[in-house]
Formats: C-alpha cells, structure tokens, sequence
C-alpha cells in the first residue's frame, strides 16, 4: 500500500488510524523508506532511532486501552538538541560526541506520553548558532524544495526532515528565529511559542533567556495541535509559567493588524520579499482583517540587543563543556589544558567566535556599556510591544529579509549571517509568541514566509490569523 | 581589535586556538561591535521607556521548591558515568590542580 504523505496532516491520520486504513506501523514504515531513498542526499537525519518498534507497540496500547489522542502514532523528528534517554544528543557539534542522554526532555517525555514515534534526530546549526545549518559538524543539510540551496537554520534537519517527507512534523529550538525561518525557507508552519510556556528541560542551552522549543508542520492546525501537547508546566524548568497564570481573561480578536512600516524600509530586505508582503496583506484584507500602520521606533534595536545578550549567555552556558563529564576529550599533563584543548578542538568555528564575543562583553571595564545597556533596551522593547498590542491584535512583517540563498553566499560574512533574524528576533526580546506560515512562492519556486507576532500568551490569535490566511494563499 | 587581545579573551574562555583564526576574529569584532553599540544610541531616544528599577523586576522571580530529593540514590550514577571520559572505581578522574 502506498500512503499519500505529501497531503497527509494529523487530523486526517489519526482518523485513518482510528477507521483502520492503515496502522501506525505501515505509516512509520513509509516515512523510512522516504529516509532510506532521500536522507543520503539531504543529510536531514543525524540519526534514525532503533528503537521505533518499542515505540510502536506502546503507541499501539495506547490505542488498544482507548486513551489515544490527536497525536497517538504521529510520526515526528526532533532537533538534535533535545535530550531522548539513552540516545545520542549532540546539538551537532564535535564537543558532545558521543554523548548519550541520562534523561528525557520535558518535551519529549510529554509526547511519549501520548504516544508519538520519535523517528530520529535531525542536523542543525552547532549549539544553534546560524542560520543556514551550515554550522554543522556534520555536514550540510540541503533544502529539499532546491538542493542547491540553505534550508535555513538553526533547525533546518527539522524542517527538510518534514519537506521531503521524512516525518509529518517536527520540534525544533528557536532563539532568534531559528524555528521561523527555517520554517520559510522550506515552505513550512514553524511557530515559536511564548517564552515559559514550553519546558526547556533537557534541551541543550544556546541562550536561557530567549531560548524555546516550537513545532514545525505543514499546515497551522498541525501546528496548534502538537503546540497545544506541549504547553505544559514542568517544575523541572524554573521560568516555565505556572498554569493558572496562563489564563486569558479576555480572549478576544479585533481583526485589526499592525504594519511597522519604518522597521520594513530598512536595509538588506529583498525588494521581491516586500512585494510578496504587500501581496501577503492584501489576502488579509480580502479575508476582513483591517491593516494599520504603526510606530516601533525600538524595534529595529532588537538584533543589536540580541547580539549582546545571546552571545553573553552563550559564554557561560557553553562553560560547561570542559572535556571532563563527558564527550570529547584531550588528554594533556595539566588540567588547563585539558579544558583548553578538548574546547578548541570541539567547538566549531562560530561557537568559538560567538563564546569569545560573549567573554569581551561580559569582561571588567565593557559589562555596562554592551549587557546592561542590552538589557535596558530590552526592556524598553518589551514595552513598546505590550503598548502597540493596545491597539492592535498581531504585527505582521515577512519572516526572512531574503529568499533560501545558497551554500557559502553568507558564511563568511557574519553580519550578512546575522541579518536573517532581523524579523523574527523582536519575538524572543520580547518573550511573546510569534509564527511563520508559507505566502506562495517566486518564480523558481523558492517559498516565502508572513511573520505574525501576538501578545504574550495569545497563540490563539497567530493561528485564528493563520488559518484565515492559509486559505487564501 | 588587537590579536593580543583576542588571545586573552581566548585564554579567559579556555579555548585553545590559532593565531590565524585569532587574527580572524579580532577582524570580525570590529564591525560586530559596531553593529551591537546601536543599543547605547537607542537609550537616547525620546520617551524611551527604562525601567529604573532592578533588573530582577524585568524577566525574573525566584522559584522555590522543599529541599528534599527526588530521585532514587544512584538512580543516574551508571548513566553519567558511562559519558565520561576517564573513571576510577566510581569517580571522575580529572588532572591534579595542585
């Protein structure tokens, strides 16, 4: 039997589970074929797990007992920074070779719980650092809409892992947009959630503050549907969000949009990614959503903010790998070395670059004028945000300033590099939720993304907003 | 920025590298730096909202717990062990300091 996966989504699966069309197995079966034929070329998949019959047979019992849900047998693949006990987690760089989790997730206990199959680990950039998973330690992942192109990053083996249909959805990190978009560049939904709301526990730090695990699916409803099985406390991350205090007291829509005009006259946008978003607006229009201009003098400050604080928590997060617990190691006579040697030869190029940023800014004489500074600016920006959703439901924007480039266009130019998340970094400054969803294709058939931001808490809105607008494009 | 610099950022964060890719990142720095400086100019506009207060009322609270375990004694001694590079009788084994 062959399964059409390309038009498959989870409401559609779980009713052919339930109707008996096909069981969890023949479905897990043809996404591994998908992988054996197509992962070699795309390098999407690090790893696929051994153990996904162990996995069906529970998923199976769980159907079996009646206590499925929406995502009982949902075939996913996860970022290689989410810890999977006893499998390999390595956030794709050299320095965690070999290293095997103690434990599991928060996130990933809570989808075994419903009985996902976790299929494998995808590639991403090393600790989360880029934005074209060309960072990798192991190899390029290629965009499966154009081999010879990015996939974007740093989730970007989560993203092809889905657009070549390897996996029907997928987890990924996202810091300053690293779940968005790769989500754009491969024709995908990738939502970032409101910071707390998804357990961080056991996911492989970049930046703690700004840091937060999101799905990635083909359409919005997919999306809501794995969002809304892993918005859950867990008392083993410290800024997850108490549950009471996540109520809306008023969930309301007004239909009316902010455009932040200024912020999209910037430099280094496409003028073919402006022309879409006009495009992009007038669908919104056609569909009752009334677009206004707005104010946000300190939004644009945002990547320079987040160039301070990301690379700041980088330098003591990473210090944790010191060639002694675990991973590699360099044997030397002294201790020093130790650390110095195993760090310098498993870190990768732009970790080391990126750790070494973050101990100029948090050194003696610098720490006021770069991080207290940032913080303050944050802060600001956070307030700006909160006062403009006075006014208006969600601020939409493209999701990236340029279309998928190609391998080595931009690695050797970190502002160029850095320019990716221009977008999509304001969310994470501000802690609110924010999603990327496909606005049609150029030419060559390379995808765009709209960027939808919301206030804190109101992922309702993105995917209200969403939905409307999937149907238009 | 200067190499020498570089090598004492190097130094500090326990990272052994070349003076190529030294002098490659001293490069990078500058316009970088240039880039992130913005913020001190954002503090300058009008009605900029900062708060003057600590920073612990912007993003943080403390979260408490009862000081009791909860694991299992030894429940992940086998598993963190078997990660580690280099072990005796039970212990990580590191490098005399002294």
């Amino acid at each position: 039997m062959k399964i059409d996966l390309k038009n498959l989504n989870i409401e559609k699966t779980h009713k052919h589970f339930t109707d008996g069309d096909f069981t969890i197995r023949d479905l897990v079966n043809e996404y591994l074929d998908v992988i054996k034929e197509k992962n070699h070329d795309i390098n999407a998949y690090l790893e696929v797990y051994d153990d996904i019959d162990i996995q069906i047979e529970k998923a199976e019992k769980i159907f079996k007992d009646g206590n499925a849900t929406l995502m009982t047998g949902i075939p996913m693949a996860i970022k290689d920074n989410m810890l999977c006990v006893d499998h390999i987690a390595g956030a794709s760089s050299k320095i965690l070779d070999g290293y095997k989790a103690t434990y599991d997730a928060g996130v990933i206990k809570q989808l075994k719980e419903q009985g996902v199959i976790i299929l494998g680990r995808t590639n991403m950039d090393e600790f989360a650092m880029g934005s074209s998973t060309e960072t990798s330690a192991y190899g390029n992942t290629k965009n499966p809409l154009d081999t010879s192109r990015v996939p974007g990053g740093s989730s970007g083996g989560a993203v092809s892992a889905v657009a070549m249909n390897g996996a029907l959805a997928s987890l990924g990190s996202d810091t300053g947009g690293s779940i968005r978009q790769p989500a754009s560049f491969t024709g995908l939904v990738g939502l970032k959630p409101t910071y707390g709301t998804v357990s961080r526990s056991g996911i492989i730090s970049m930046a703690s503050s700004l840091d937060q695990v999101g799905p990635i699916g083909k359409n919005v409803s997919d999306v809501e549907i794995i969002f809304n099985a892993i918005n859950a406390y867990d008392n083993l991350d410290s800024t997850c969000i108490p549950l009471e205090k996540r109520k809306i007291s008023n969930p309301t829509i007004s239909k009316r949009l902010g455009i932040p005009r200024e912020f999209l006259s910037g430099e280094g946008i496409d003028k073919e990614v402006l022309k879409n978003f006009e495009e992009s607006c007038q669908k919104l229009k056609n569909v009752g959503y009334e677009l206004v201009d707005v104010s946000l003098p300190l939004i644009k400050y945002s990547l320079a903010v987040y160039y301070i604080i990301m690379p700041a928590e980088v330098s003591s997060n990473l210090a944790r790998y010191d060639g002694i617990r675990y991973g590699l190691s360099e044997q030397a006579d002294k201790l020093f070395d130790v650390y110095s040697r195993s760090r310098g030869k498993g870190f990768g190029k732009e970790v080391r670059r990126r750790i070494l940023l973050g101990t100029y800014i948090l050194s003696h004489g610098y720490y006021d004028a770069y991080y207290n500074t940032a913080i303050k600016v944050r802060g600001a920006i956070k307030n700006e945000l909160t006062n403009i959703f006075l006014n208006v439901d969600a601020i939409i924007t493209p999701t990236s300033p340029c279309l998928p480039f190609k391998f080595n266009e931009k690695i050797k130019d970190p502002i160029a590099m850095y320019m990716s998340d221009l977008f999509t970094v304001p969310a994470n400054i501000a802690d609110i939720p924010a999603i990327s969803i496909p606005s049609g294709k150029n030419s060559e058939g390379l995808p765009y993304g709209l960027h939808i931001m919301a206030p804190y808490l109101r992922e309702d809105i993105l995917f209200t907003i969403g939905k409307d607008f999937e149907k238009q494009v | 920025m200067k190499l020498e610099d570089v090598k004492k950022l190097a130094e500090m964060a326990r990272i052994d590298m070349d003076e190529v890719e030294m002098g490659e990142i001293a490069k990078d720095f500058d316009p970088i730096l240039a880039y992130v400086s913005q913020v001190q100019e954002a503090l300058k506009l009008n009605n900029i909202q900062i708060h003057t207060g600590s920073q612990e009322d912007y993003f943080l609270n403390n979260v408490m717990r009862d000081d009791v375990i909860t694991n299992q004694p030894g429940e992940y001694t086998e598993k963190i062990l078997n990660n580690t590079p280099d072990t005796e009788n039970g212990f990580l084994k590191v490098k005399q300091i002294l």
